[in-house]
């Protein structure tokens, strides 16, 4: 019971900045209450997610391997198209000429461009190993998750280098 | 999206502060007012108003910024919080057998993806089952990506025209490359010899 | 301490009262200004470089100050962003936790911050939120005692904002009820008494009762990030397996259809974020790898 007059009498400092409730409710029926709560959802703010997770091995790692794949799919699939169309407008894609136009290339380009191929196919590659070593139920916990992840990337950035030299 | 969506929620906002019924702010009553200190501010305002620039305070909905592609949308919840969440019907042609097989053909391309570093090319069957593999695997990888970024309850029609088009693209590829093996050297060969060039 | 609260409360209190009613909340926010806001490209949280701090009550001399940098979203404001507000604390007066912190700022800096908390001990699940960037409970996790760096608090990602850093989890309960997390068996015990399980048997169990269902690993994961609506994600799946696995109950195979489709379980990807996030150290990803071996020719 918050009387007035009682409040009156104990308006002492001490009374005064004690924390008081200034709050009301109200009783409301059931289907009201859901549809408020229909109503604040639909103010809710998504909390942020990708740009504040911490950059991991896990899912860094996950990222680049469907990168990567992306990559080697798509310049697959460009290829096999072109090579398809490639009569209607007259290119040559054969392997010959291919090669040969590549061959004319200066040495640095063809190092840069080897080397930005093969890193894909050789992360995707060894990942993948790693994926179907897990698809077996092997190599789950943190510690080997994290090792192996590391040894990928360092194999695959490795065996890139090596490739684009040869 | 995210504009056509934002003026229904500013809506909302303007008609919330009559109906809220249970706050911290500013809804006491007049009278309970009177009975207590007129100076009395509720806490959340002594905190959260000073602490804020003006513009932040007359700032609009918490947007997702434009530059988001698929901005995620306002919360809306099927049924009541006890309902379970709907289960599929189940469809192990894109369950179970489609894992299983996706990891057969991951099996199988190990081998064939070390072979041509081990012999230096492939014959032209292993090559041809190699390029069918990867096209195979290719196929499967880009349709989980639709799966995972477009969702079919959003945008059906988007995910429709996205899964028959890689379909389509899959078999022209399919065409092309069958082409490239019969009348070229095959695909492992082809990437020795431009590699070596 | 106590009197030092009081006080600058009344000083709040006095400051407050010469502020128009209608500054407040929506009164403020003019249809105009506020679409051409919406519209804008502006990040999504305002950064707390652009709010203020709210600092420390009473420092000392030697005190060890460290700032906190928590989201703040209050559902009474819609229209308001998210916002980073700072915080700082002077660690020799806090205790070891986040959640120490966390109910100290409550308690003598800012009663206005809202934050679920139970048990403080780890077995309620109810702190969970994302702190310097991971998911864990903030009762145990302890506050990084270099006091250079300021510590981050977020809710958890990609949920609804309930208000700070309370998400809603109404979706993940919902998930959880769907794949009934109860013994089903029709068959009745042998000796009428118990349903026997063996020391092997009763081995399986290890590693999945013991989730809280605090939502760190699902709400860690991309995939439950993109298809929260349909995916399981981590901790329901995990649960899905830990009744899978138990001997005693009879529908291992109905519990196996109802994941069997491209949406429920296949979503994973194996990006092992769940397990490695986990407060209680245990290992969805093997939990989701183990349901895919076992559904491999069915």
């Amino acid at each position: 019971m918050r009387g007035g007059a009682a409040r009156a009498v104990f308006r002492s400092p001490v009374a005064q900045v004690a924390p008081r409730r200034t709050a009301a409710t109200q009783n409301m029926p059931d289907n009201a209450a859901r549809d408020m709560l229909v109503k604040q959802r639909l103010n809710r703010p998504v909390s942020p997610h990708l740009g504040i997770y911490r950059p991991q091995i896990t899912w860094y790692g996950s990222a680049l391997n469907r990168i990567t794949a992306s990559i080697l799919s798509g310049g697959f699939y460009i290829f096999g198209f072109s090579y398809l169309i490639a009569p209607l407008f007259g290119w040559d894609l054969s392997s010959q000429r291919l090669a040969k136009s590549f061959g004319s290339l200066p040495k640095s380009v063809k190092v840069g461009t080897k080397m930005l191929l093969a890193f894909p196919f050789t992360y995707h590659s060894l990942n993948g190993v790693r994926h179907l070593a897990w698809d077996l139920g092997y190599g789950f916990s943190n510690k080997a998750v994290m090792q192996t992840g590391w040894a990928t990337v360092a194999a695959s950035v490795a065996s890139s280098l090596g490739l684009a030299f040869v | 999206m995210a504009s056509v969506i934002r003026p229904t929620l500013l809506r909302q906002a303007f008609v919330a502060p009559s109906r809220r019924v249970l706050s911290t702010s500013s809804v006491a009553s007049s009278a309970f007012r009177s009975s207590t200190l007129s100076s009395r501010r509720p806490l959340q305002s002594a905190f959260a108003q000073d602490t804020l620039p003006k513009p932040a305070r007359i700032a609009a909905f918490h947007g997702t910024g434009s530059r988001m592609i698929l901005p995620p949308l306002p919360q809306r919840i099927q049924g009541t919080v006890n309902d379970p969440a709907s289960v599929p019907d189940p469809t192990p042609a894109h369950g179970s057998y489609h894992w299983t097989f996706e990891r057969i053909v991951a099996a199988g391309l190990v081998p064939l993806t070390i072979a041509p570093f081990a012999a230096g090319s492939l014959n032209p069957l292993m090559d041809a089952t190699f390029c069918a593999l990867i096209l195979i695997h290719s196929h499967i990888g880009f349709e989980s990506v639709i799966i995972d970024y477009v969702p079919t309850h959003r945008m059906p029609g988007v995910r429709k025209l996205f899964m028959w088009g890689l379909k389509l693209a899959t078999l022209l590829v399919g065409v092309g490359l069958y082409e490239f093996e019969t009348n070229d050297v095959g695909v492992t060969e082809a990437v020795r010899r431009i590699w070596k060039a | 301490m106590a009197a030092l609260r009081s006080s600058s409360r009344l000083v709040n209190s006095l400051r407050g009262a010469v502020s128009p009613v209608w500054k407040r909340g929506f009164a403020s926010v003019d249809p105009i200004s506020s679409f051409s806001e919406a519209t804008s490209k502006s990040a999504p949280v305002v950064p707390e470089s652009k709010t203020s701090t709210i600092k420390e009550p009473a420092p000392e001399k030697d005190s060890k100050i460290k700032t906190f940098h928590i989201y703040r979203w209050n559902p009474d404001e819609p229209t308001q962003k998210p916002r980073m507000q700072s915080y700082t604390l002077d660690l020799n007066k806090t205790g070891p936790m986040m959640l120490d912190a966390l109910i100290r700022i409550k308690n003598e800096v800012d009663p206005t911050l809202t934050f679920r908390r139970s048990c403080r001990e780890g077995i309620c699940g109810s702190c969970a939120m994302n702190i310097d960037g991971v998911n864990t409970l903030a009762c145990l996790c302890r506050i990084p005692t270099d006091t250079k760096t300021a510590s981050r608090i977020y809710p958890l990602p990609h949920t609804y904002v309930v208000k700070d850093l309370v998400p809603d989890l109404t979706q993940f309960y919902k998930q959880y009820r769907s794949i009934k997390p109860y013994l089903q068996r029709k068959t009745p015990p042998a000796d009428g008494r118990e349903y026997r399980q063996s020391k092997a048997e009763r081995k399986k169990l290890d590693g999945l009762y013991e989730c809280i269902l605090c939502a760190c690993c699902s709400t860690s994961c991309p995939s439950y990030w993109w298809n929260s609506e349909e995916y399981l994600g981590p901790a329901v799946l995990l649960q899905s397996y830990r009744w899978i696995a138990d001997s005693r109950d009879e529908k291992k195979a109905e519990r196996q259809d109802a994941l069997n489709n491209s949406m429920s379980l296949y979503r994973c990807h194996t990006i092992l974020n769940c397990s490695r996030t986990c407060p209680k150290g245990l290992n969805p990803a093997l939990a989701i790898a183990e349901i895919k071996k076992s559904m491999a020719f069915t």
